[in-house]
């Protein structure tokens, strides 16, 4: 049994997602996230002309960078990757300079004024270390996301990596993300 | 397979999703279970809305957390909505009712005493006795909207002797659940997770989530598994998931219909054995539908003949996989009766019924009863006079709006007290203004709620009920095609200083001396609901999983044998309905082109977002936040003609009110509709999110109704709308 | 959940930061150019060495104030982490102002000394035994000193220049920019203090000062230039994003007020001033207001570019 490293990772089918919010309200309960913010969000777009109209609803939240600009940036170590690849920030430890939000290309990471230190998705790590799944994953109605370990070729989305084709966004910004698009 | 979990956890925590640590589950408030555990989850049902979604709470130090789906039940599919999500806060909530409240300044000035449970039954009973007295007790008025505990409430209106225990349909699928009824003897479900086809007319299942036919759409039109055809005037999320999105002139669904079936009929589309062997009818509906062509009806709906042509065609070709899917809010046009029926006709005559993939008669759970004392049924007539008005309407559920008529005319009697259960007439009716004179003209009200609602905000008295998270409710089961029996227990005990309904119930009881009709502990209750489920310890079962799945389901074609008799007239499905003929009306859905806007004027619709719950959810600051005002939706075009600017502040009026919003220019509504966005623009000043925020629909929708079911007619409203 | 995270707390401390080690790079150059007391070096070197402590100071006050809480402040000399300019920069601030400090120190005249020694409590009596002449280790301060105010300037520029993540920074010649508009504006500070100080100026110290200037100034410019050719070719994101400045809403304040007023026009004024002089063995002429003026439009330009770079860069983003 060789031991393989974690890599734990999303696969989200956008188009599957109804903007029906569940997910920003499971995170907002799950981990405390303070109105006015929030760890993840769905972009959203409309285009056409009525009555030919197309809309895209995409959830996003931290890529869990495999090269993460925020890690790197951090003065205090404060934001830094685990083993298993999930990118977490050390309350304690953070003084507040927000310089990690700066380098995020995906503005993923928010201020939180109340405690002055900054936040974002680590993917529940706390449900993770109990076995659960984040808690956007579980209470999705659509199922869109697929959460796992990308290194265990048995695990769903491993299988979904070598199946279907996806994209990563803004590919230019040199992070390596881990939030895998399906096309 | 533990859907949960995806991780096998040594330690005994994840043993199953529904393990609550201790035995807190049917105890009562307040007693403490032995050994404090931090952490425990308790497996209860979600009350944000009507959907009954299972799910389990996670309480650490007694305080709610976070509240999980429960995947073992499968009609929530594992799901829990944004509004599910947020049933925390309605708990810790600040503004709340918290205690009993007497209003001590003018209805409507929001001055109140606390009191005490005892000051308030008494106040209560003493004018529901005197009201009895006075008018005898048909002067009183019992409505309520579906709850698990609602039973407890209409059985203390109905043993009180009053026969007006009026329910929310009327205002919801009153028209939809007739038009099935009627045709089929009963009201289906729709198996979207096997349908090839499906056509849907305004039902925004993507947006209005109904369980589970909401997950089933969203795997059936993503994974492209099924074409899905929708009509809306507007660009709501299901027609931006949809095949095919036509924008119909609003009210001319029926005419789309009729074109259909015409199509089906002359080219031999339909199920030939099937109709001849379960249906009456077909001939008089072969001939009906002749005049309807394509032409006429693209005409009228604006949906091209050849589309229409093609999908009449196609729809035909996947039947039986093939569904028209029935909406559950039908309360739009005075027609809709007539629309409901001709769609429950047209699955009827491909053969979708009782079939993968077509309508599924509901399976069912046998649960037990409480034996109690029977009361004398109330003596006098309804007073919405359901006989002479809707004859063929459920009786139990009433007619909301003759109710409001004959209420302020003081016909056929007087009725001057009103007790309210989890319902919010203010904004549930259309036409505030008349709601409030309705209000004004009695002499008692009470209020059954949780929070300060528009209705409570004009109460004499204010009976707060524990949130579902703190209650025990009786067991529900949930009909549908995988039927499931749902247990909801308490979560936590109540914070504040609230009752269940049912001991609400029994404190009015005693003062009432009907007290013996209210003789058990909802322990009792419960235990008899369940005590013969084929499971082991049954009660223990609910407890621990939250609920109880029957096996054996889903069972298609239970009815499909020529002997099964449907429970209509003639004993088959009546494609032609010799009930409506006899009651007076049209025995095959006629169509009469509806009104259309005069010049300078525009439709008002309405509809739901997938994060607000019907007026109740607005002041949750976790479902507010994605929408904190409404919004009027205006066509460019339109707008560009007014002077409009996205964002502009408008008037809306109509010619029973006016009211004043922001406008969202957007592409995604027909030019010549406008839509806002329910729940907003409260009177209530405890509802401080969303008080006089945004505009309240109610108060400019006029008053309108189905002619055969009652049902309220809400997009039957012409408003006029200038900038400010 | 697109913010601006870096307002003018940060603007002014990256402003603040590049002046002290500009006023510390002239100063030093001064000092290790000095032959004899009269060369027209001296007060370079003592007023540049007496002020570039002050800028660093407050700017690392703002600095820690613009910290999510200032008392934490504290966390960031537990931690060493290579990677980050932040991290490298605080503990390069925090040497360069001991040095700069002790460096202040030995240039104190010392009648200030003796009347500040006197002037002390009997309590504090016991830092008597500091009283005493450092001037000897002018030198080898400013030796030691030098490459850290070179530091100190680049990293103001660094700070934003290795963030890959947003276009407008994306270049290595943000540093270098910003590097020369510090020392630049440290000569600009001298040139103030210079013509507003006791005893008229001397011709030669203006002149070292313009000429030191001069040349900054012009290395600046030759970045921007390169900076506009190299975002142009770069990739999309990067194009895109100068657009906030071509068109875009820093358009005028990069080019008028920046480029035009903060560069040009004083880098103008300063040639003109000296030219004659250099070329023809002039005089050179010197008139009070408007050298004052140009180096107050040297200073704003520095402190207008760190804004423009600060604020557009946090705007601009790969789509
Ligand atoms: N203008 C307009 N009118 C409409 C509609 C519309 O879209 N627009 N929709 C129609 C439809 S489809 C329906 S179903 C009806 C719904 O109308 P209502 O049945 O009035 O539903 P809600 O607006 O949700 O209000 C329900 C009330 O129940 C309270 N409540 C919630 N939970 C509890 C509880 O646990 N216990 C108690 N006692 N009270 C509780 C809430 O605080 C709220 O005051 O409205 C209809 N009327
Ligand atoms: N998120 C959420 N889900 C809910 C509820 C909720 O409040 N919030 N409430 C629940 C309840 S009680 C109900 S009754 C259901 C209601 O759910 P639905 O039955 O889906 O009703 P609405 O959401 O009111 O959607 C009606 C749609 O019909 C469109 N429409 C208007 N006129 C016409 C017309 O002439 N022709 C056609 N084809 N379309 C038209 C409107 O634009 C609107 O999009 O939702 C249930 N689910
Ligand atoms: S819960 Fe799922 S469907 Fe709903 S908004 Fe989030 S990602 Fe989209
Ligand atoms: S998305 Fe942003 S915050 Fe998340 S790991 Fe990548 S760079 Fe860091
Ligand atoms: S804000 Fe906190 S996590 Fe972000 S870079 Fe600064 S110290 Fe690190
Ligand atoms: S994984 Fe957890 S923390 Fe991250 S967005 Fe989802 S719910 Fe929030
Ligand atoms: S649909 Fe949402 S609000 Fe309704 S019961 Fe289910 S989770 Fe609760
Ligand atoms: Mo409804």
């Amino acid at each position: 049994m060789a031991a393989r490293a974690k890599r734990y990772a999303l696969v989200i089918d956008a188009r599957k997602c109804i903007n029906c919010k569940a997910c920003v309200v499971a995170c907002r309960a799950e981990n405390g996230v303070p109105l006015g913010k929030s760890r993840n969000w769905i972009n959203e777009e409309i285009r056409g002309e009525y009555p030919r109209l197309l809309a895209t609803f995409e959830p996003e939240q931290c890529h869990h960078c495999q090269d993460p600009a925020c890690v790197r940036v951090c003065p205090t170590g404060a934001s830094r990757q685990r083993p298993d690849g999930v990118v977490v920030i050390n309350q304690s430890d953070c003084v507040g300079c927000r310089y990690c939000m700066i380098a995020c290309p995906y503005d993923a990471r928010f201020f939180r004024e109340d405690s002055g230190v900054v936040e974002k998705c680590d993917l529940c790590a706390s449900r993770l270390d109990r076995g659960e799944l984040p808690a956007c994953v579980e209470t999705c109605p659509s199922k869109l996301r697929v959460f796992g370990d990308m290194n265990d070729p048995s695990s769903d989305i491993a299988k979904l990596l070598a199946t279907r084709q996806y994209r990563v966004k803004k590919e230019e910004a040199g992070t390596n993300p881990r939030i895998f698009y399906l096309l | 397979m533990d859907r949960r979990k995806f991780l096998k956890v040594a330690a005994g925590g994840a043993a199953g999703a529904g393990v609550a640590t201790t035995g807190f589950l049917l105890t009562t408030a307040g007693e403490k279970p032995a050994s404090v555990v931090a952490r425990r989850e308790v497996p209860t049902t979600c009350e944000m809305c009507v959907n009954k979604c299972s799910m389990i709470a996670v309480v650490e130090d007694g305080v709610i957390k976070k509240l999980n789906p429960n995947p073992e039940n499968p009609k929530s599919r594992g799901m829990l909505c944004a509004r599910g999500n947020a049933g925390i806060q309605q708990v810790y909530d600040p503004s709340r009712l918290k205690r009993p409240l007497i209003r001590v300044g003018a209805r409507g000035e929001g001055k109140w005493r606390p009191a005490s449970w005892e000051e308030a039954f008494d106040f209560a009973a003493q004018k529901l006795a005197a009201v009895k007295e006075k008018y005898g007790p048909q002067g009183s008025l019992w409505s309520s909207t579906e709850s698990f505990q609602e039973s407890f409430f209409k059985s203390l209106g109905l043993a009180f002797g009053s026969p007006n225990v009026e329910r929310h349909p009327t205002l919801c699928l009153a028209s939809v659940n007739l038009a099935y009824s009627l045709t089929y003897g009963t009201m289906p479900s729709f198996d979207l997770q096997n349908a090839k086809y499906i056509i849907i007319s305004g039902a925004n299942r993507l947006e209005s989530f109904i369980t589970p036919d909401t997950m089933d759409l969203i795997q059936s039109a993503t994974d492209r598994k099924a074409r899905l055809i929708y009509l809306d005037p507007r660009f709501t999320v299901t027609a931006a998931k949809a095949d095919e999105w036509y924008p119909i002139k609003p009210g001319t669904d029926l005419a789309f219909i009729l074109a259909m079936l015409r199509v089906i009929v002359e080219e031999d589309r339909f199920d030939k054995e099937f109709v001849s062997t379960y249906c009456v009818g077909f001939e008089q509906l072969a001939e009906h539908v002749k005049p309807f062509t394509p032409e006429w009806a693209a005409f009228e709906t604006e949906i091209p003949a050849k589309e229409i042509v093609r999908i009449a065609r196609e729809f035909s070709d996947a039947a039986p996989r093939a569904v028209y899917y029935a909406g559950r809010r039908s309360s739009w046009y005075r027609d809709d009766f007539s629309m409901r029926r001709a769609q429950a006709i047209l699955n009827a005559i491909v053969g979708s019924w009782d079939r993968q993939g077509g309508m599924v008669p509901n399976g069912k759970v046998e649960l037990g009863e409480l034996l109690f004392l029977p009361w004398d049924d109330p003596v006098a007539p309804r007073a919405d006079e359901m006989d002479k008005n809707f004859p063929l309407a459920a009786k139990g559920d009433g007619a909301y709006l003759t109710l409001r008529e004959n209420v302020l005319a003081g016909t056929p009697y007087p009725v001057k007290a009103w007790m309210v259960h989890k319902q919010d007439p203010m904004n549930m009716l259309p036409d505030q203004a008349k709601t409030i004179r309705m209000i004004e003209q009695m002499d008692f009200i009470g209020v059954i709620d949780i929070q300060m609602s528009d209705t409570a905000w004009y109460a004499d008295v204010i009976f707060p009920e524990s949130t579902f998270l703190e209650r025990q409710d009786p067991v529900e089961i949930l009909p549908g095609i995988w039927p499931v029996v749902v247990m909801r227990q308490p979560v936590i005990p109540p914070l504040h200083d609230t009752k269940p309904t049912l001991e609400i119930v029994q404190g009015l009881a005693k003062r009432l001396n009907l007290s013996q009709y209210f003789d058990y502990t909802i322990e009792q209750w419960v235990h008899e609901q369940v005590k013969d489920l084929p499971v082991n310890l049954p009660l223990e079962h609910l407890k621990q999983h939250g609920v109880y799945v029957p096996p054996g389901f889903p069972k298609y074609g239970t009815t499909l044998k020529p002997e099964h008799r449907f429970v209509t007239k003639s004993g088959k499905i009546e494609l032609f309905s010799e009930r409506l003929k006899e009651a007076g009306y049209d025995p095959l859905p006629v169509y009469q082109s509806p009104q259309q806007p005069p010049a300078g004027k525009l439709r008002l619709i309405l509809g739901r977002r997938a994060y607000i719950t019907q007026a109740n959810s607005t002041n949750n600051p976790w479902l507010s936040s994605f929408q904190p005002e409404n919004d009027l939706w205006l066509h460019p075009t339109v707008a560009e003609n007014m002077g409009i600017q996205d964002g502009d502040k408008v008037e809306v009026s109509s010619s029973v009110g006016t009211v004043r919003l922001k406008s969202r220019v957007t592409q995604e509504i027909r030019p010549d509709c406008v839509f806002m966005l329910h729940g907003y623009g409260k009177r209530s000043k405890w509802q401080r999110l969303v008080y006089g925020v945004g505009a309240a629909d109610a108060q400019i929708l006029e008053t309108a109704w189905d002619k055969v079911s009652g049902g309220a007619a809400f997009h039957e409203t012409f408003v006029k709308v200038r900038k400010v | 959940m697109k913010t601006i995270e870096w307002g003018f707390l940060i603007v002014s401390y990256l402003f603040l930061g590049g002046l002290s080690a500009g006023l510390f790079f002239a100063s030093g150059l001064a000092a290790l150019l000095q032959k004899n007391e009269q060369s027209g070096t001296d007060r370079i070197a003592r007023f540049g060495a007496l002020l570039a402590p002050l800028p660093v100071a407050v700017g690392c006050l703002l600095l820690v104030f613009d910290l999510g809480k200032w008392y934490r402040f504290y966390k960031l000399f537990l931690h060493f982490e290579w990677t980050s300019p932040m991290s490298i920069g605080a503990w390069l601030l925090l040497a360069f102002s001991v040095v700069s400090l002790l460096c202040a120190y030995a240039w104190v005249p010392q009648e200030w000394r003796e009347r500040f020694f006197a002037a002390l409590p009997p309590r504090l009596a016991f830092l008597r035994r500091v009283n005493r002449d450092f001037s000897a280790w002018r030198k080898p301060l400013a030796l030691i000193g030098l490459p850290m105010a070179v530091g100190v300037g680049i990293y103001t520029g660094v700070l934003l220049g290795a963030v890959q993540s947003r276009p407008f920074w994306n270049t290595n010649l943000v540093a270098q920019m910003f590097l020369f508009s510090a020392l630049s504006s440290g000569c600009a500070a001298l040139i103030l203090t210079i013509i507003f100080s006791k005893g008229s100026p001397e011709v030669a110290e203006l002149r070292l000062l313009y000429m030191l200037d001069i040349c900054f100034l012009a290395l600046e410019f030759f970045i921007v230039v390169p900076y506009m050719i190299h975002g142009q070719l770069s990739v999309q994101a990067v194009r895109e994003s100068l657009h906030l400045i071509l068109g875009g809403p820093f358009t005028v304040v990069f080019w008028v007020f920046f480029l035009g007023l903060g560069l040009l026009l004083p880098l103008g004024i300063e040639i003109r001033e000296t030219m004659p002089a250099l070329l023809r063995n002039g005089r050179f002429h010197y008139n009070k207001h408007l050298t004052a003026v140009t180096a107050v439009l040297v200073l704003s330009g520095g402190f207008l570019l760190r804004y423009v770079f600060v604020f557009a860069g946090q705007m601009s983003a790969f789509k």
